[in-house]
């Protein structure tokens, strides 16, 4: 395992190569002057954009400005935004709220969606089966979005539960309807494949023997059934942790949460590249390892994989 | 009844076998309509003695088994009539928690194919430990202890450095050999091994018939062997119930039933063992297929796939005609049947 390790970390860095070089070219290609609309009413001088394009190396070739890019990043070197503050500070102040919006969120799938799959996979057809069916497929067809502004608007401003937007300290408590939305699909989704996954392994040999085995009912389900159920569950909701930090832009920017969605976001609105560029090979990053840690936790709940 | 079992499985007084199945009906309703599995099976296995129950795919040997067991798939599976006595206590009436104490520690049973059976992701040993954790409350130890104890009496080679291997790092013949050690870990008065060998090659299938003849006079265990190969339980069987469409159809001790069947089905399986003797000639095979259990044949469940049938198997159903003390048959012709031999 360990040989595979090494050869997969090794894979990460031409992947990494690739990607940002992806996201640098791509970013500075885009239509539209960054300068030229920073100065309200009029139209920026002329020297100003100069002096800005001068500043962030627009004037020189793709290369040279990716070659920079890299220097920068392995020195850890993440320079300045375009209204002047390290980008390393923005990044520094926002992590933190994502990672514990994103923990939250993977909470809430795993306990909701686990915990619904299997009541509904062990009584097939019966109430509460049909009713995990039922909000699933709801939450399935409803786009991110929709789930959230509804809930801002029912839960924030209608019934007045909860504040409709998070505050800057964005304490755990703020931040559970937010996770509740980002996490809604991974949820409806979860709930539907552990339920699958149970229903299948419930007609395995290895559960008739386990009830021959003279087991009680519930360490038939909880030790033999779960254990064997829960490998690609537990392997879906690793993969998607990655997939979870980006689908944060969309439910950071609603609930106006100041995590690395959210300064995304505003750095996309304001073509502002020196905070999309490192912020989006961050989530490549996390994409990256995250995946390698699901091939790994794979091995260790499946004994039959094996690394070659 | 409830009463003789509280004290543990193996007091109390009973008169009869250790295992009598009764009458037992069992039926699997289906959309496509009432499949009859098990009509009225009745057989019984006393300590130290070794039943076979044959017949083919459909036959309702491996129904019965799992009623025995209680692991039969409930619904669509129904018990519609008869009784299980182990140790003349009716099985089928007893709760649940008082069952679930019998499986493993009175009556246990070996399936077919062990990598199936085993479940994938527990170290082998884990799971014979399991047995003495749940029912004994061993320890975590002392349970893997005795776990590599009864991996070297089914003599796994390097029982200690294999423990902790998993199912799918051993061969069919350990695997099943580790599905053995696991149904006797708590000494049961009854082992049932459905079709233990099938899955395996044929010199492996000698040393696992072997090893449970072995166990079952070292316990002196009642033996249920249930199979479809008569080859494999001339050495080791006592007696032998031929199974048909749901129904016993003859009943008796093994070499009886060698020397002269008595029903034109075990005639019919017996003839169709290959021997070196006949080299060069063709096999014979039973014409027609197995019953449809959805529609069974009127009268004698076999008559149409049967060389002695007359008007009155197509409308009478033949009971069990006693032959001798311990022998029966379900035909209306079993005395041609037995003069004629088998070839």
């Amino acid at each position: 395992m360990g040989r595979y390790t090494i050869r997969r970390l090794l894979q990460l860095i031409p992947v990494l190569l690739g990607t940002t070089f992806l996201i640098n070219y791509m970013v500075w290609q885009l239509p539209g002057d960054p300068f030229a609309g920073r100065c309200g009413q009029r139209p920026c001088p002329d020297a100003y954009v100069n002096a800005m394009r001068a500043q962030f190396g627009l004037d020189q070739p793709v290369l040279v400005q990716y070659w920079n890019f890299l220097k920068n990043m392995l020195t850890g070197n993440l320079g300045v935004d375009f209204n002047q503050v390290p980008v390393a500070t923005s990044l520094a102040d926002a992590w933190p709220i994502t990672i514990r919006l994103a923990i939250l969120a993977v909470a809430i799938e795993a306990v909701i969606g686990i915990g619904a799959g299997v009541l509904s996979g062990l009584k097939r057809g019966g109430v509460i089966d049909n009713a995990v069916t039922l909000s699933t497929l709801v939450l399935l067809s409803l786009p991110v979005f929709v789930t959230g502004f509804l809930l801002q608007w029912l839960l924030g401003v209608q019934l007045q539960i909860v504040n409709p937007t998070v505050s800057d300290e964005a304490t755990v408590s703020e931040l559970l309807v937010p996770a509740f939305v980002l996490a809604s699909l991974n949820m409806a989704f979860t709930a539907r494949l552990t339920r699958t996954s149970i229903v299948e392994n419930l007609r395995a040999d290895y559960v008739r023997t386990a009830i021959a085995k003279g087991l009680t009912n519930r360490r038939v389900v909880g030790v033999h059934l779960l254990r064997n159920s829960l490998i690609p569950v537990l392997t879906f909701l690793g993969t998607e942790v990655g997939g979870l930090m980006a689908g944060a832009i969309i439910t950071e920017g609603i609930f106006n949460i100041h995590g690395i969605g959210g300064l995304l976001y505003r750095a996309i609105i304001n073509q502002d590249f020196t905070i999309v560029v490192p912020v989006a090979a961050l989530l490549v990053l996390v994409y990256l390892i995250t995946n390698l840690l699901v091939d790994l936790l794979y091995g260790v709940l499946d004994p039959r994989i094996r690394y070659e | 009844m409830v009463e003789v079992l509280s004290e543990p499985v193996g007091g109390g007084s009973y008169e009869g076998s250790l295992l009598e199945v009764d009458d037992l009906h069992v039926e699997f309703r289906t959309r496509a309509g009432v499949a009859k599995a098990v009509n009225g099976v009745t057989y019984s296995v006393g300590a130290g003695e070794t039943l076979a129950v044959l017949g083919e795919s459909g036959s309702g040997k491996s129904v019965t088994a799992q009623t025995i067991m209680g692991i039969l798939d409930m619904p669509p599976g129904k018990i519609t009539g008869g009784e299980i006595r182990f140790r003349g206590v009716d099985l089928l009436k007893l709760p649940e928690d008082q069952r679930r104490k019998i499986r493993g520690e009175g009556i246990s049973m070996v399936f077919q194919d062990a990598l199936s059976a085993l479940n994938p992701v527990f170290p082998v040993g884990w799971q014979i430990a399991e047995m003495f954790r749940v029912h004994r409350g061993a320890s975590r130890s002392d349970a893997k202890k005795k776990a590599i104890e009864l991996m070297d009496r089914v003599r796994i080679p390097a029982a200690k450095d294999r423990v902790n291997d998993f199912p799918h790092q051993f061969s069919g013949g350990m695997r099943q050999r580790i599905m053995i050690a696991m149904a006797i870990a708590l000494d049961p008065e009854i082992l049932i091994a459905d079709e233990p060998t099938t899955a395996l090659d044929v010199t492996v299938q000698a040393q696992i018939m072997g090893l449970l003849a072995d166990l079952q006079r070292e316990r002196n265990m009642g033996l249920i062997l249930i199979t479809h190969d008569l080859g494999v339980v001339a050495d080791v069987a006592d007696k032998i119930a031929v199974m048909y469409g749901g129904r016993i159809v003859e009943n008796a001790p093994v070499h009886d039933l060698y020397r002269s069947p008595a029903h034109p089905y075990s005639k019919g399986l017996l003839e169709s063992i290959p021997r070196v003797d006949m080299k060069g000639q063709e096999l014979y095979a039973i014409k027609g297929l197995p019953p449809n259990l959805l529609e069974m044949p009127s009268g004698c469940a076999f008559h149409p796939r049967c060389p002695y049938r007359r008007d009155n198997c197509v409308t009478d159903v033949p009971p069990l005609y006693p032959i001798s003390g311990t022998r029966g048959s379900a035909c209306h012709y079993w005395r041609e049947v037995l003069d004629d031999g088998s070839r």
